[in-house]
């Protein structure tokens, strides 16, 4: 049973950190906490679920196409919603709320407020020292490591990913540079709302899918970056482990709600005396 | 009383005289509704637009109105308070909770603050689905009791059985909050939430204890959300945690954007306008979102400073309008 729930825990806390990855790039470089991304978390979950059961298409295909769909889309919302409110709080917070309503709207218009469910891609379990562990949870931990690490390999090694380092560091500074920070910008919504999208493809193959997902995504997303120190990636993941863990952990033996109960304490525990979060500065 | 003051004061009496005639002469429950929903919507937007001015925003409006609610509906039902007096303690439970929570954050600045605002809402919706003893769970609490009848013979008779009465009761919170709204804000505590607003570092600098001060805007917007959630409970007889959701936050939100936030009015104007709106839409609901959105949209790229702005706004288009034209006149 406890390895059974650590894996459920380790799950939990691989697709925060998908989430959270997403929130804080867009927070570090673009400069506005995007409120409507559970929404995009939640469309993702819709494309692979359109791919995979309407047009019949493999899960990992389906995931791939829903990845980049859902990251073109972020860059277009970038471009309309995002970037005319760059150093304005207020008008970030409206048109962000503006995009969750729309969003979801659209999904309910298409696609109705029923469940849905994705087959899961591989069924199965797989036993290790007597405990038995699911393959789909298993697979949904490895996919995100796997794309986790890109990540981190794409913004140490590439020339872009070292400018959208410079970018969260000084915009100014990076833009004087001969750094087109508006190319940057898009880059780093298409990176953020590809994880999200990642993030709710897996999660549609083993929960339910419905147009009101987005919400607890987010949640957990703000919850993870806050812990973890805004935008700081490392802080990203040991935020969403913990996380992840306190839900995988808590649930079985107590209950939901209890879960979430102690996540957020225990959040708001360690900003009282580490208000920039774990691994974030000043 | 010179002239002027007489002409202002008649201002503000001839509507307050007209809002009170209404029921006599609008006996459809319907409309009563609808102009109860006002109210409830008016005292929470200019509320919530009470703590902006101190440059803060809050998304836990919300959670706010869910402890007003659960306080006064639990003492009346439990304790066995009259409503009169629960009404006045939600406010305060509220107010409370919002100072204890908001001490240690005041120091989140900006976009946090209002994150740490939408846990806060989130705690509080989580702790009413799991505490069953107090909150009745995920059901929430049914058959709340009516507030207590006021009877004084031959001048006043609320029973609390027909809408009209709720409509009294509902006009009269919208008011109070607005009139003691208004007379902080012009005060010199408003002034002072004002100059936080305008720069936090220089209002520091002549002495000005921020952080005190943020808090308590924080917390006299919370009285208010507390107060209006007492009322909506025992005017719906019922609540339950998901009553009082995010989505409510973000509608409150939007009421005073859209009204206009920098106006004492804005919120007022905005609360009436969209309260309307789902009226309106009532063949379409489940695209009732998209029309907020649009109008969010409408009002955050073109109109920056809300529907009470639009006067001011077209004035100058036509005086601009009339200046070209005498000036091509010759």
């Amino acid at each position: 049973m406890l390895a059974q729930n650590l894996l459920n825990g380790l799950m939990a806390g691989w697709i925060y950190i998908l989430v959270a990855l997403g929130l804080t790039l867009v927070l570090s470089i673009v400069g506005i906490v995007q409120l409507a991304h559970g929404e995009i978390y939640m469309v993702g979950a819709y494309i692979v679920y359109y791919f995979c059961v309407s047009a019949g298409l493999n899960f990992f295909l389906s995931l791939l196409i829903s990845i980049l769909c859902v990251g073109f889309l972020g860059v277009i919302l970038e471009k309309f919603f995002l970037r005319p409110f760059r150093d304005d709080v207020e008008g970030a917070i409206i048109s962000t709320i503006a995009l969750i309503l729309i969003l979801q709207t659209a999904i309910v218009a298409i696609a109705g407020v029923s469940y849905k469910d994705i087959p899961s891609p591989i069924q199965g379990v797989v036993k290790v020292f007597g405990a038995v562990l699911s393959w789909e949870r298993l697979i949904t931990i490895l996919v995100s490591i796997v794309l986790v690490s890109a990540l981190l390999i794409f913004i140490t090694k590439t020339k872009i990913g070292q400018a959208m380092v410079a970018v969260s560091e000084d915009r100014v500074a990076a833009a004087l540079q001969g750094i087109n920070v508006n190319r940057v910008s898009s880059v780093a919504m298409f990176l953020g709302c590809a994880l999200a999208a990642a993030a709710g493809g897996l999660t549609g193959a083993i929960f339910d899918v419905t147009p009101f997902i987005g919400g607890f995504a987010l949640m957990k997303g703000i919850e993870v970056i806050i812990l973890g120190g805004l935008g700081s990636i490392p802080g990203a993941i040991i935020g969403g482990l913990i996380l992840g863990f306190i839900d995988g952990l808590v649930t079985p033996l107590l209950s939901v709600q209890l879960a979430g109960i102690i996540g957020l304490v225990v959040i708001i525990l360690i900003l009282l005396f580490r208000p920039q979060g774990l691994l974030g500065h000043e | 009383m010179n002239k002027r003051r007489l002409l202002k004061a008649l201002s503000y009496t001839v509507p307050i005289v007209i809002l009170l005639i209404v029921p006599l002469y609008i006996k459809q429950p319907y409309v009563l509704h609808v102009l109860i929903m006002m109210g409830v919507n008016i005292v929470l937007a200019s509320s919530l637009r009470f703590i902006a001015t101190s440059g803060q925003f809050s998304l836990g409006h919300a959670g706010m109105v869910s402890i007003g609610a659960y306080t006064s509906a639990l003492l009346v039902m439990r304790l066995g308070l009259s409503f009169w007096g629960a009404l006045p303690l939600a406010g305060l439970a509220a107010m409370g909770i919002a100072f204890l929570a908001g001490y240690p954050f005041v120091r989140l600045k900006g976009i946090y603050f209002t994150m740490v605002t939408l846990f806060f809402t989130e705690v509080i919706k989580l702790t009413g689905e799991e505490w069953r003893g107090l909150t009745g769970g995920v059901a929430g609490i049914i058959a709340i009791p009516r507030p207590n009848a006021i009877i004084v013979p031959g001048l006043l008779n609320l029973g609390f059985t027909s809408k009209a009465d709720f409509y009294y009761l509902a006009l009269t919170l919208v008011v109070v909050t607005l009139v003691l709204l208004y007379a902080i804000e012009s005060s010199r505590i408003g002034m002072t939430f004002l100059s936080i607003k305008q720069s936090e570092p220089l209002s520091e600098s002549v002495g000005v204890n921020t952080s005190r001060f943020r808090v308590l805007a924080f917390s006299i917007g919370c009285f208010f959300a507390g107060l209006d959630g007492a009322f909506y409970s025992h005017y719906l007889s019922a609540v339950a945690p998901a009553s009082f959701g995010f989505l409510l936050s973000i509608y409150v939100f939007i009421y005073m954007v859209v009204g206009g936030m920098q106006k004492f009015s804005g919120p007022i104007v905005g609360a009436i306008l969209l309260t309307l709106v789902p009226e309106l839409s009532r063949g379409a609901k489940e695209y009732e979102p998209f029309t907020f959105a649009g109008i969010l949209l409408l009002v955050i790229f073109f109109l920056r400073g809300g529907v009470v702005s639009l006067p001011e706004r077209l004035s100058k288009i036509i005086k601009k309008e009339v200046w070209l034209r005498l000036k091509s006149a010759g």
